[in-house]
């Protein structure tokens, strides 16, 4: 990377986490700086432990940072409080998880729903619908997530979290739990879909293939960042 | 500022969470449908047996007003009065004895006019509907007849006058008006006992006047009136509005302590509506987290499980409503020989609602802490391994669990008729469940350092006693609760009857005896002693009076100011008329505690002796001035002194004596007590009494004590029944404990199976387990019950504490079976898990 963006969506300073207390005390984050445009494919490798996942959980808003600064699509992540933090992520940040992560009492319609609606926004049911077509489940809507496939689950999870439009969508290992050829579909879907809103997108993979495809690699080791690699 | 989640979106997202089946909310549903079910049901019987003895007034008392007076018929003027209000009816009421040869029997002995019954009919055996009988006859109540003997056209003799039995009766109109009597009505033609001398000046009679108003009239205007016309008759009135206010009153105060026990039950199930919620949340844990992750914050997770716990509950308690309204036509019938009407199916809405409210704030309080802690869950819970456990601080505790208690308080205080008694007993239960949970936490801890048993099984059956997610401390509680409520009432229920069976007979005397003419004192006497020397007899002059003043002179209180239906307990002497007596000197039993005793032979001012608590409770001093009216007529007296009655004494024990001056000129007759040596028979002493003088009445204290024991026996059953609700609530908390521990039990038995375990030793296990905690269980209800117990008989009635241990070890025993029973059975589904297929599972 050579020119800073000048409008990042993503700007973090010296983050740092520590879980636990005193002597038990472990630094999983250990000062990073990150600075992301808008539009960016990024993907997050590194070694297991290495703080990918906590990473994401800290630029996501899933986790407070024990120390440094962070602005997220304007807003200081740094000084909010958890209840703050969940109503950011409301419309802008869009979550897919390895583990699907579906609301197992709920249908595929009503899940992909449900943050609209948390976010306030009208017609909800309407446009899950659509999304949900957008992702080739139009024929499961009323399905819930014990009936469905993996593949499908997954495709369930990318529909909720594009339909509201967020400006960023966070992808911890999307295509984890799932097959190759199950896999490679996804991440197609996936980055379609990203494409056409021209979403923000942070994904972590061990996924070589998924991580050719992204613009740019961070390197995480340690806790820290150990390469930063524009690929585009 | 975050700003919540809207209501109506909370809903919607809750409903959306809400399983079909219900899983998980169903121990919720069953508590509340158990407590709300059962206060429903106590609500709404009570309040329909009240609203029946309201509406059915004029019915129950025979008319719209009633006009009392004792030990004098009507005069000519006041009989001439009473038709410008409407119909009349008057007859007369006494306890007299019917022979039929050498068989005797107490009956209350009512006598009618030709316009009797004015509203509803006699019905007799045979079907016949009748009014007064014609001179000569009598009708007796089936238990009399059986008594004597005696069948529809024998004779029987009552005050010396043969009577013809023309009939048994079936059912009798106004026989709840008509209030305790000593034996079973009898009813004659009016002018029966006037010729037979029953009525005749100082006997022991009161004559009834009804009248019938016509539609529209205003029965208090009426008695006013007649008060007004004859303020010195010494006329006791009661109208349709009040026509057994002594049955309400009992009604109503036992229908609050079943309310009161209903509670202390949904109380018990609020334990197992916490544990519920607890593993209902916990199973949701997963979901919380993805809710915060897609934007929900804790404010809105906290709604919208608020909002499916409170749909929940409202269905729960819905259910229990209407499974409590319409058990109570059912109740109705199985408590028909206690109960003075049988009421059928009502809706009465203040019960229902305050059995919903109750309901729906125990859920509130008993929900809060699950709740609360819920809305803590993590999103990162999603990506992290399992988080230490949540906390909820007391503040955010104090509002919901403080405040639902608080209201509960509130309600139970602010709807009791005795709101002292209702604390003390919300006093007695919050300490009885309070030091329930610290035996319950000392039992974890003696468990953990019992030696360790060297059997795997047997260990393993221990440790489960006291491993972390056990719910020991919340068993111990909820079924401790209830079985000391049995052990309790057992104990109390028991010692009461051998107080009376083993007490009483020594106490009081063999026989009490009304109405001994006054100047045929020797006589009687004579004949006790002819028949039964060893004979201790005992008389006093006996008659009736109303308390209309009392007070320091100048300044006395008038009785028909004060509000009768509010009176302090001790103050019951102001209501109506009651037994005075005159004696020269201090009765036996008694003691003077202020003032003096007057001295043989006074014959200065009229003076009176109060009993000590009656003066207590009337602010009543020594020097202050008391007004009675006997038989129509006014007498005064300064108050001489202040006596303590010893009332285990059970001879004569009057509130009001009055120096002989004051009372002995006016008509009456004696009351006599009759005292056999032990074991000594009474060789046909009543039959001697009955036939030298008919118009008295002999009541053997034995018959007594056997309709004491009957009527207790009774209300301890319908009691006993009540408090079983608690032992159901007890055992919905077991099952849901034992459904909580479902996956953790699941694990330790197939990994015993795995190692080499039996089924046959795993039920070893179970049967250690409960086993173990059934004999605890046991020990702290026996203690704690029979404690309390041991305590209200010696410490509140002051009686001796004779419990009949066999009967209250066989109520606890059934008590600990059932939840023992219950407790394995719950538990058996596990053990038929196949290892193979339950690993693949968990």
């Amino acid at each position: 990377m050579t020119t800073p963006p000048s409008d990042p969506v993503i700007a973090a300073r010296g983050l740092t986490l520590t879980l636990g207390e005193g002597s038990g005390a472990v630094e999983i984050l250990r000062g990073i700086d990150l600075l992301v445009p808008r539009g960016q494919i990024l993907a997050l490798l590194g070694p297991s432990g290495s703080g990918k996942s906590s990473l994401m959980a800290v630029l996501s808003g899933l986790e407070r940072a024990s120390a440094g600064a962070l602005i997220v699509e304007g807003q200081d992540f740094a000084a909010m409080d958890e209840d703050a933090l969940a109503q950011s992520r409301r419309g802008r940040i869009g979550l897919v998880l390895q583990a699907f992560h579906l609301l197992p009492t709920m249908t595929a319609l009503e899940n992909v729903a449900t943050p609209m609606e948390l976010a306030g926004m009208d017609k909800a049911e309407d446009r899950a619908a659509a999304e949900l077509e957008a992702v080739g489940l139009a024929h499961r809507m009323g399905h819930y997530p014990v009936q469905l496939s993996g593949g499908e689950q997954q495709r369930v999870a990318i529909a909720r979290a594009i339909a509201p439009r967020p400006v960023l969508i966070f992808a911890d290992e999307p295509t984890g739990n799932l097959d190759a050829a199950t896999g490679e579909a996804i991440l197609d879907l996936l980055l379609a879909r990203r494409a056409e809103t021209g979403a923000t997108l942070v994904t972590i993979t061990h996924d070589a293939a998924l991580a050719a495809r992204c613009e740019r690699i961070v390197t995480l080791a340690d806790g820290r960042i150990a390469n930063d690699t524009l690929l585009a | 500022m975050t700003m919540a989640l809207p209501w109506r979106m909370a809903w919607r997202i809750a409903r959306r969470d809400l399983s079909a089946r219900l899983r998980g909310l169903r121990l919720l549903l069953a508590c509340l449908f158990l407590g709300v079910g059962m206060l429903a049901a106590i609500g709404t019987l009570t309040g329909s047996i009240e609203r029946e003895l309201t509406l059915r007034g004029r019915e129950i008392l025979g008319g719209d007003i009633e006009v009392r007076v004792w030990q004098r018929g009507l005069s000519p003027q006041e009989t001439a009065f009473m038709p410008q209000f409407g119909r009349t009816s008057t007859g007369y009421r006494m306890q007299a004895i019917a022979v039929n040869g050498e068989a005797s029997a107490p009956i209350a002995l009512k006598a009618v006019d030709a316009n009797w019954p004015m509203v509803g009919r006699l019905v007799l055996q045979d079907g016949r509907r009748v009014g007064a009988p014609g001179d000569g006859a009598i009708y007796l109540s089936k238990g009399t007849a059986e008594r004597l003997e005696v069948r529809p056209g024998g004779t029987v003799t009552v005050g010396g006058a043969p009577l013809k039995v023309g009939g048994i009766i079936a059912s009798e109109p106004e026989m709840l008006a008509e209030g305790f009597n000593l034996g079973n009505v009898a009813i004659v033609s009016r002018a029966m006992p006037e010729r037979a001398g029953l009525t005749s000046p100082g006997a022991m009679f009161q004559t009834k006047t009804r009248v019938l108003l016509p539609s529209g009239a205003d029965p208090k205007a009426a008695t006013e009136a007649i008060e007004a016309a004859f303020p010195s008759a010494g006329f006791e009135f009661r109208t349709r509005d009040n026509a057994a206010s002594g049955t309400e009153r009992f009604v109503s105060r036992m229908g609050e302590f079943l309310i009161l026990v209903g509670l202390a039950a949904l109380v018990i199930a609020g334990i197992g509506i916490g544990g519920g919620m607890s593993s209902y949340l916990e199973a949701r844990r997963g979901s919380v987290a993805t809710l915060k992750v897609l934007g929900a914050t804790s404010g809105d997770i906290a709604r919208i499980y608020l909002l499916q716990i409170g749909a929940a509950a409202l269905a729960g308690s819905m259910a229990g409503l209407a499974a409590g309204v319409l058990v109570t036509p059912l109740m109705g019938r199985l408590l028909e020989g206690l109960l003075p009407i049988t009421p059928g199916f009502a809706l009465d809405a203040g019960a229902l609602a305050m059995a919903s409210a109750y309901g729906l704030t125990v859920a509130l309080v008993f929900s809060a802490p699950p709740l609360l802690r819920a809305r803590g869950y993590p999103a990162m819970a999603l990506m992290r391994a399992r988080i230490s456990p949540l906390t909820v601080s007391a503040r955010d505790l104090a509002l919901p669990v403080g405040g639902g208690l608080l209201l509960l308080a509130a309600l139970v205080l602010l709807t009791a008729s005795n709101p002292k008694l209702s604390a003390l007993f919300l006093t007695g239960a919050v300490g009885m469940l309070g030091l329930l949970a610290l035996l319950g936490i000392a039992i974890c801890l003696a468990a953990a350092r019992l030696p360790r048993p060297r059997d795997p099984v047997l260990r393993a059956g221990l440790a489960n006693l006291y491993r972390p997610s056990a719910q020991t401390g919340a068993l111990v509680t909820a079924l401790g609760f209830g079985l000391s409520t049995f052990v309790l009432l057992a104990a109390l229920q028991t010692s009461l009857e051998n107080n009376i069976l083993a007490r009483v007979p020594d106490r009081a005397p063999d026989y009490f005896v009304i109405d001994v003419p006054k100047d045929r004192e020797a006589e009687f006497r004579a004949v006790v002693a002819r028949t039964t020397p060893e004979a201790e007899v005992q008389t006093i002059p006996a008659m009736r009076a109303r308390i209309l003043a009392f007070g320091p002179q100048g300044a006395m209180t008038q009785v028909n100011t004060l509000d009768l239906e509010n009176l302090p307990d001790n103050a019951w002497a102001l209501r109506g008329e009651r037994g005075i007596t005159y004696q020269a000197e201090l009765p036996r039993g008694n003691e003077v505690v202020r003032g003096k005793w007057w001295p043989p032979n006074w014959e200065g001012e009229p003076l009176v002796s109060v009993e000590d608590q009656l003066a207590e409770a009337i602010e009543l001093k020594v020097g202050d001035m008391l007004t009675i009216g006997v038989l129509g007529v006014e007498r005064s007296a300064r108050v001489a002194s202040i006596r303590r009655i010893d009332w285990q004494d059970m001879g004569f024990n009057n509130v009001l004596v009055f120096s002989p001056n004051t009372l002995r000129d006016a008509p009456h007759n004696l009351a006599a007590t009759i005292e056999l040596p032990p074991e000594t028979a009474s060789r046909g002493l009543l039959g001697q009494l009955v036939k030298t003088f008919p118009a008295t009445s002999v009541i053997e204290t034995g018959g007594l004590l056997r309709e004491a024991r009957v009527l207790l026996g009774q209300m301890s059953t319908a009691i006993l029944a009540a408090a079983s609700v608690t032992v159901l609530a007890g055992l919905a908390v077991l099952l849901g404990a034992i459904a909580a521990a479902r996956a953790s039990r699941l694990y330790d038995n197939v990994i015993l199976r795995v190692l080499g375990a039996s089924r046959r030793q795993l039920l070893m296990m179970q049967l250690t387990e409960y086993g173990l905690l059934a004999m605890m269980l046991s020990g702290v209800a026996l203690l704690l019950g029979s404690g309390i117990a041991w305590a209200v008989m010696t410490q509140v009635f002051k009686f001796d504490w004779l419990p009949n241990w066999p009967r209250v070890i066989i109520v606890l025993f059934s008590g600990t079976t059932l939840i023992a029973v219950c407790a394995l059975a719950g538990s058996l589904p596990l053990l038929r898990v196949k290892p193979a297929q339950a690993l693949r599972v968990i």
